[in-house]
């Protein structure tokens, strides 16, 4: 009659997990990683180090195959010459000097703006605001199709998006000239008295690059540039137009070509195959940032595994200087847990990133000694997430002498955290983090002081600190996530109230904090629009949610949370196992309660893969229930000694509970009560409140069969009062039930009235367990 | 080069049918073209014609004039990213055209050798192998399509499974790839006979098997045999950009200056040329200028491979790490598997003295040339320097299993396990080392052979064998630092020997190898496979 299960084995958004996010979201170059946001840190990293990246080879005399058109000209024919046949035409030229080129989208906002200031008066108030709107993102942002530009034109101001149209068409239907013509008078813009534009406004600079771009092309250029803003326009005027010599050369050998590159090509998303024509290097960072992005909040919305591989395999054939580009081919192969090719990816960003740390020496900083300890940081993480932590280890003493050897207190901090993950494994080192707690406020790293904080916590409540200290220390921390926005760490600090309050026992609590997570606006989705609810966090949360349920007898709704949670976090994703444990869990208590042991058995398996030690204990639970006591015995035991080890006291509790269970089975109660002893002592020095009124219980039986029904009455009274606030139905109804047996027990010596107040006792757990049937009949109407 | 000789011969073959007589004017008006490079013109003459060599010369053209126009492209492109799309148009066309004349079975070797090289630019390799099989089966003497093949086969088992036609090209194709596969003794046994078929004066086969026998490392033969070849072909460039690293590895400047200044008189503007001259400047040290002229070299031809890997030394030497490894990457992104380039990135950390993070570098270096002993004595060290002595025994062991270059591995091994106290074990290395120093005939100054017998004459002093211990004693005194010590020894054991002169001379083992030593560890550790696994990611 007791329960069966009992370990809400942690699970609380664990430090490791929790810091599993901190280098992704933060590519590693900078020490501020810690506190910006991550997608928005992300995508600036990216434009800084793309747009300086070529730079430093002109600081090494004439690198090879280098930028000057001049000189890739001569290696051309030259390689043509020597070699006919070998040359791919891959020109090693890095040509990443220049930032801006002119395509055919800039020039639509060229005519765009200079529409505007033809306009000059003629648009009212309302309109010239909403222009101004648009106009930053537009600059600022990818390249776009033109239909998708004239629509946001038209949204603000439809004259002028009509205008802008037959100004482009005038221009790409007329000859090369008219386009010549477009960029003189673009000047102009800035001459006269009062000039339209001032020069160095964020318009005025977009000009003037654009203008200063146009002229630095050559005469081959500027056609192509035409021939392509023809495609474009043209691409947007029929947007389905087969070239028709295309036609012609389809033959069916031609078709059958086709069919096997189209089988290659993966269908990608509607962006992607809007955009067929070239990626510029804007579009490209816009890509990786909020695939990287994607990846971080919401996996399911990222581009699967496979197709951003070969995404991005393609962007470096083309590109092999874009180095952003292997970092998230690092995370990516992180989410299909390939070491192999992410250690490979992982080396090669950094070989790259040291070539533009080299050359930010100039800009104050230290040079690419920082990209070296941050590299030798990033692979000690790597290690940390596959489980190697020897290896972690040794690169992270590598990452800390480098870091102590520049005095980069900074980096330190990062490692000092890495190490403590690290180490977890091996040995408790509370120690290491409250230095590292101290240390990264006093520089300055909310992010990773209020992560400390966390592990902290986590680390506390398995050693039993009194509640209202941990949730202290989760107040202050908070108050550090509030003050400095940072999202997702309250997130994953209110996912950590569940758990804890669920660890102590007391349901309600945890409900509510999940409830509150559930229905709260994320900061994130106010920042940046992408909705950050796919995280670890909101995993935990729902998980015990089902779990809550479930305790209640709500199967239905359990399953529909679990279903919920199927969809938002695929089977292959990175959250999965967790929902897929508590799948199994809820099955295997139903399949018990319902005195189904065979299927009972059966989920064991899938529960050992996901939790050796959960299986362990399922199973000798079942052998138990199976009357197999011997086996289940041994198991227990050796359970036991291995918890004890690794200090799971809620499992040794658990545990220590199933043995006295089985003790009282074989008539052994004299033997079960220093057990139960030992299993209360355990669970009030924890503060597990669940499990020691779950001992109480036990122990009343115990005490209820040795013949002292009194003595009984006294030690129920203190566990029934948490147990009805908190406990699941069929607990309650065990308690009462045993209440009432202990009432009837010791009625003989009683009286009248206290006989009635019995039988009522025995009423109300009656209705608890009726309602409880109910309940499950409810849910399976075929019994 | 190839081509106009090629053409040249089609033009020559006793083949001459009407046809080609009906095409010859506009096809030698063409052909002039072509020469000079303006394809597209030389494609427009030759629209109308029937014959198969006026057919090849004009798909042949019009294949050049897209790959001409796409390396313009690439240079006029409008943006960085642009710039890697750009394709050879004509590819498309060309496939479809010769695909519908390989259907018809209407393409001669020539063209089947075409129809190979535009599925190839098209990323279809498994069908151009099939029609490179094709075309040697039709054109059995065209070396270009057995070349293309090469190109296209990556390891034996493929090597395997083609069914080549049976003639004496073949067996130059197999030595070629042999050679390409790493597998230098099939390929040197190839080479062997076709020399005693009767090709013993072809140059070609010479300067393969000098190549062959650099890349296995049999420096003196291979320099004798390049000796050999200049002596033969005095013009020749290509290959002496190895023959100059061999002579770079050897340090013999004199050799070098020659070669680089009698190549500079021929042609300067040759890859090879700018390479012999950077490995001469390298070489007197003059490291700016060697990165200079392979940086020539890159610029004559940006796929040669060699000059990356050779800059990034040169960098390493000028201590400007980031450059080198800017340029080892290079050279990994035109060739994965140059062990090369991997091995010097792992260097490069190793200066930058981050050892766990170079061991990566150092692996891939290894799985490339897994018999290769540089790299494992590099893993050893790494190992060490990070205390995974274990691993690093494992590694300085099958450094020396597998034919230690340097003789380095040894000492090291015996440090290591004088380090953990295992005195027998290093005793073992130690003799096992002056064994190897004494049987290579040279007696190079080594600096370790001191340390070895001081080692084990202080060994053999601690088990009382002291007729061993003497003799290493006195061979302590030939070494200038260790003279003292062994002197000290040797009274030391006089004055012990006429302790107890009668218990312990009945001990008479031979001075070198010991028996008992020698015998009971060594055998079995020598087939204990690597096993790094442990520590592998």
């Amino acid at each position: 009659m007791m329960r069966h299960t009992m370990c809400y084995s942690w699970c609380g958004p664990g430090p490791a997990a929790a810091r599993n996010d901190s280098p992704r979201l933060s590519p590693p170059a900078g020490p501020e990683r810690a506190e910006h946001k991550s997608s928005s840190h992300w995508s600036r990293l990216l434009s800084r180090d793309g747009s300086r990246g070529g730079d430093w080879l002109a600081g090494v005399a004439g690198f090879p195959g280098g930028r000057r058109p001049g000189a890739a000209m001569a290696s051309v024919h030259e390689s043509l010459y020597f070699n006919p046949m070998m040359t791919n035409g891959v020109v090693h030229a890095n040509v990443f000097g220049i930032k801006d080129w002119v395509t055919p989208y800039k020039m639509a906002l060229l005519v765009l703006l200079s529409e505007l200031g033809r306009a000059g008066s003629q648009l009212d108030q309302l309109e010239r605001r909403r222009l101004n709107r648009l106009l930053l993102p537009l600059l600022q942002g990818p390249d776009m199709p033109l239909s998708r530009l004239r629509k946001a034109i038209e949204e603000c101001c439809p004259n002028l998006a009509g205008s802008v149209h037959i100004r482009l068409k005038l221009i790409a239907e007329g000859e090369l000239k008219d386009m010549e013509q477009f960029f003189d008078d673009l000047s102009d813009s800035f001459s006269g008295t009062e000039p339209e534009v001032h020069k160095t406004s964020v318009i005025g600079l977009f000009l003037r690059h654009m203008i200063l771009a146009y002229n630095k092309l050559s005469f081959s250029q500027v056609y192509k540039l035409y021939t392509a803003l023809q495609q474009y326009f043209l691409n947007d005027e029929k947007k389905c137009g087969i070239d028709e010599n295309d036609m012609e050369l389809t033959s069916t050998e031609e078709l059958d070509g086709k069919m096997e590159k189209e089988e290659l090509d993966v269908p990608l998303r509607e962006e992607e195959i809007s955009c067929s024509g070239p990626l510029s290097q804007k579009q490209a960072e816009y890509f990786l940032s909020q695939q990287a992005s994607l990846l971080k909040n919401d996996e399911t919305k990222a581009l699967t595994p496979g197709s951003l591989q070969k995404e991005l395999n393609n962007l470096l054939k083309f590109n092999p200087d874009f180095a952003e580009a292997h970092y998230l081919s690092y995370l990516n192969s992180l989410r299909v847990h390939d070491v192999f090719s992410s250690t490979h990816s992982l080396l090669h960003y950094f070989d790259r990133l040291i070539l533009t740390g080299a050359e930010s020496k100039s800009n104050g900083d230290e040079g690419y000694g920082r990209s070296l300890r941050y590299a030798a940081l990033n692979l000690a993480a790597l290690h940390c997430r596959f489980g190697h932590y020897q290896q972690a280890e040794l690169a992270l003493q590598e990452a800390i002498r480098i870091a102590q050897e520049s005095n980069d207190h900074v980096c330190l901090q990062h490692c000092l955290s890495w190490l403590h993950i690290s180490e977890q494994k091996i040995f408790d080192s509370c120690v290491l983090l409250e230095h590292s707690v101290n240390k990264s406020l006093h520089f300055g790293l909310p992010y990773l002081a209020s992560l400390g904080i966390q592990s902290l916590v986590q680390q506390r409540a398995f050693a039993g600190k009194a509640a209202n200290k941990l949730m202290d220390a989760l107040k202050d921390s908070d108050l550090l996530h509030w003050k400095h926005s940072l999202s997702e760490l309250i997130d994953i600090s209110i996912a950590q109230k569940t758990a804890i309050w669920r660890l102590y026992g007391r349901s309600t609590m945890a409900l509510q904090q999940a409830q509150t997570l559930l229905s709260m606006n994320s900061l994130e989705a106010v920042n940046v629009g992408v909705q950050q609810n796919n995280t670890e966090a909101f995993a935990v949360v729902l998980c015990h949610l089902a779990e809550l349920h479930a305790e209640q007898g709500y199967f239905a709704a359990a399953s529909e949370i679990l279903k919920h949670l199927k969809e938002r976090f695929p089977p292959n994703s990175q959250h999965a196992q967790l929902w897929m444990l508590f799948d199994q869990k809820i099955q295997f208590e139903r399949a018990m309660n319902d005195g189904r042991y065979h299927i009972a058995d059966s989920l064991v398996a899938g529960i050992t893969a996901l939790n050796s030690i959960e299986g362990m204990y399922r199973k000798a639970i079942v052998l138990k229930a199976q009357n197999q006591m011997l086996e289940a015995h041994k198991l227990l035991q050796k359970l036991l000694i291995h918890c004890q080890e690794i200090k799971n006291t809620e499992i040794v509790i658990s545990v220590l509970l199933s043995v006295a269970e089985l003790y009282w089975r074989s008539s052994c109660h004299t033997i079960a009560l220093p057990v139960l002893l030992q299993a209360l002592a355990f669970s009030r020095e924890y503060s597990l409140q669940y499990l020691a009124s779950e001992t109480v219980l036990n122990l009343a039986f115990s005490q209820l069969i040795l013949g002292i029904p009194e003595q009984v009455l006294n030690i129920l009274h203190m566990a029934i009062e948490p147990g009805l606030a908190h406990g699941a139905v069929l607990d309650k109804g065990c308690a009462m039930f045993l209440v009432a047996k202990c009432q009837v027990a010791s009625t003989a010596s009683y009286t009248q009235q206290k006989k009635a107040e019995a039988l009522e006792y025995v009423g109300s757990s009656q209705t608890v367990m009726a309602l409880m049937l109910a309940s499950r009949m409810y849910e399976n109407p075929q019994q | 080069v190839c081509l106009s000789f090629l053409i040249s011969k089609v033009f020559n073959s006793p083949l001459f049918l009407q046809e080609d007589a009906r095409d010859l004017d506009a096809y030698t008006l063409a052909k002039s073209y072509f020469d000079l490079k303006e394809y597209d013109r030389a494609a427009y003459f030759l629209r109308g014609c029937k014959s198969q060599k006026a057919y090849f010369l004009y798909m042949y053209s019009r294949y050049l004039s897209g790959e001409k126009k796409k390396d313009d492209e690439t240079v006029d492109s409008l943006g960085p990213l642009e710039k890697g799309q750009v394709k050879n148009e004509a590819l498309r066309e060309l496939r479809v055209e010769l695909s519908k004349k390989h259907k018809a079975q209407e393409l001669d070797g020539f063209g089947l050798y075409l129809y190979g090289v535009v599925l190839r630019k098209l990323d279809l390799s498994k069908e151009a192998i099939d029609v490179f099989v094709e075309a040697t089966h039709v054109l059995p003497l065209h070396w270009g399509a057995w070349l293309e093949l090469c190109n296209l086969i990556t390891d034996k088992e493929m090597l395997k499974f083609l069914s080549l036609p049976d003639t004496w090209m073949k067996e130059f194709f197999l030595a070629h790839i042999y050679t390409e596969l790493q597998l230098i003794e099939e390929a040197l046994q190839k080479y062997q006979s076709l020399i005693d078929a009767g090709f013993s004066k072809s140059t070609y086969i010479i300067s393969q098997i000098a190549v062959a026998y650099h890349n296995i490392r049999d420096i003196d033969k291979a320099l004798s045999i390049f000796n050999e070849l200049r002596k033969q072909d005095p013009y020749r460039i290509e290959n002496m950009d190895t023959f100059s690293n061999l002579l770079y590895v050897r340090s013999m400047k004199p050799e070098l200056s020659y070669l680089a200044h009698n190549l500079c008189e021929i042609d300067k503007y040759r890859v090879e040329t700018c390479c012999v001259i950077g490995n001469y400047y390298s070489l007197r040290s003059q490291h700016e200028k060697a990165a200079l002229y392979f940086q020539r070299a890159l610029k004559l031809n940006p796929r040669y491979l060699g000059a990356w890997t050779l800059m990034g030394h040169e960098y390493m030497e000028m201590k400007n790490t980031s450059a080198a490894i800017q340029a080892y990457r290079h050279a990994i992104e035109v060739n994965k598997r140059d062990y090369r380039a991997w091995y010097g990135l792992g260097q490069t950390y190793e200066i930058l003295k981050m050892p766990f993070y170079c061991l990566y570098y150092y692996r891939r270096a290894h799985q490339l040339r897994p018999n290769d002993s540089r790299m494992l004595v590099a893993l050893g060290e790494c190992y060490e320097k990070l205390n995974q002595l274990v691993e690093a025994k494992k590694c300085y062991w099958r450094a020396y299993a597998v034919g230690d270059v340097e003789k380095m591995a040894l000492v090291k091994l015996a440090k290591l396990h004088e380090q953990l106290n295992e005195s027998e074990q290093a005793a073992q290395c130690y003799i096992k080392y002056i064994q190897d120093i004494y049987s290579c005939g040279e007696i190079v100054e080594h600096l370790e052979v001191s340390t070895a017998f001081r080692y084990l004459a202080q060994y053999y002093f601690k088990c009382k064998l002291w007729d061993e211990a003497s003799a290493c004693a006195q061979k302590c005194c030939s070494f200038n630092d260790t003279r003292e010590e062994g002197k000290a020894l040797l009274r030391q054991i006089l004055q012990l020997r006429n302790q107890g002169e009668t218990s312990s001379t009945e001990i008479a083992t031979p001075f070198f190898l010991p028996a008992s030593l020698s015998a009971n560890s060594t055998p079995t550790r020598r087939v204990s496979p690597l096993n790094l696994s442990s520590v592998t990611p």
